[in-house]
């Protein structure tokens, strides 16, 4: 009798599969960055040739002023860049329930040689005092917090205490 | 007399035929999460610190602008000079038009700069703007 001949498997060996899989996944895992960009967000305004003066009521103006020196002056005032959020807050407030045109702004003027740290550091406490209003707004009107509420109820906040912050470009270094 | 051992007659193997699978499924996550780092940054930079941040909801909208500690400004792979600026955030602009313009400057650098960069972008009109900053603790 003839022997039969002896099927060879015709398997692919796969315990290496897993080695290798980890190698492409440690890869990966090295070459992720998962740091998610966070910042300071603004719009700038568009470049016209000619600018026109707006004259606005002082009522209206919150005026911050830099110098070079890092020294901070709200509505001729001197203060602490940490003593702008409680100033905001409490103007902020008192002009909820005023018509969108009469609203504050918040106006920053910078030196050319102030530092781009107590710049944003008092962008920072602008930022801020309108979070906290918007917070405590939210809080007595929807009882949550103005992240927690839905898009309408966000739109309605944002109607009421609307961010207006202008940028004044700063003047050349009087010599 | 003896003793005999109690041992459980169930087989004591971790089967690990599906772990590939797993791994897989895992390599496949962070394949879809990754974005490989586009540029060299070649500026030196330290970023100011600040409280009321933002996320950036897209990252792909994002255009860097850098500003090193000595007034140097990168954009893309190269550093420019101030008056290229606008050209080349124009071209940006055009290729997409809602680009969100994100400034890495260094927290010592001027604010003249800054003011100028600005100036550059907003004839360019790329008006979205975010400070990059890291959360104050």
């Amino acid at each position: 009798m003839i022997k039969k001949k002896k099927i060879a498997e015709a398997a692919i060996p796969t315990s290496s599969m897993a080695d290798i899989a980890f190698l492409l996944l440690l890869f990966f895992l090295v070459a992720t960055v998962i740091d998610v960009d966070t910042g300071i967000g603004l719009t700038l305004p568009e470049y016209v040739e000619d600018i026109k003066n707006v004259e606005v009521p002082k009522s209206r103006m919150a005026a911050i002023l830099i110098n070079a020196n890092g020294d901070v002056l709200l509505d001729n005032k001197v203060i602490s860049v940490f003593q702008v959020k409680d100033n905001l807050k409490a103007r902020i407030i008192s002009k909820i329930e005023l018509p969108s045109n009469k609203k504050l702004i918040v106006s920053v003027k910078t030196d050319r040689k102030t530092k781009y740290d107590i710049y944003i550091q008092s962008l920072d406490q602008i930022k801020q005092a309108y979070f906290e209003v918007r917070d405590e707004y939210s809080n007595t009107n929807f009882g949550k917090k103005y992240n927690d509420l839905v898009e309408t109820q966000q739109k309605e906040v944002q109607a009421k205490i609307p961010i207006i912050i202008s940028l004044a470009e700063p003047e050349a270094v009087k010599k | 007399m003896t003793f005999e051992k109690r041992r459980a007659n169930t087989k004591q193997e971790i089967p690990t035929a599906s772990m590939p699978d797993i791994v897989f499924m895992l390599l496949l996550f962070f394949m879809v999460t990754t974005t490989l780092r586009e540029v060299d940054v070649l500026v030196k930079f330290k970023l100011p610190e600040a409280k009321a941040i933002e996320k950036i909801e897209n990252k792909r909208l994002i255009s860097y602008i850098w500003v090193g500690y000595d007034s140097r400004i990168q954009i893309n792979d190269n550093l420019v000079t101030l008056d290229d600026v606008e050209p080349i955030m124009y071209a940006k602009r055009q290729a997409l038009p809602n680009v969100i313009v994100s400034l890495r400057v260094d927290t010592n650098a001027d604010m003249g700069l800054v003011t100028d960069i600005q100036q550059q972008l907003r004839k360019a009109y790329c008006l979205r703007l975010n400070y990059s900053t890291t959360l104050k603790i």
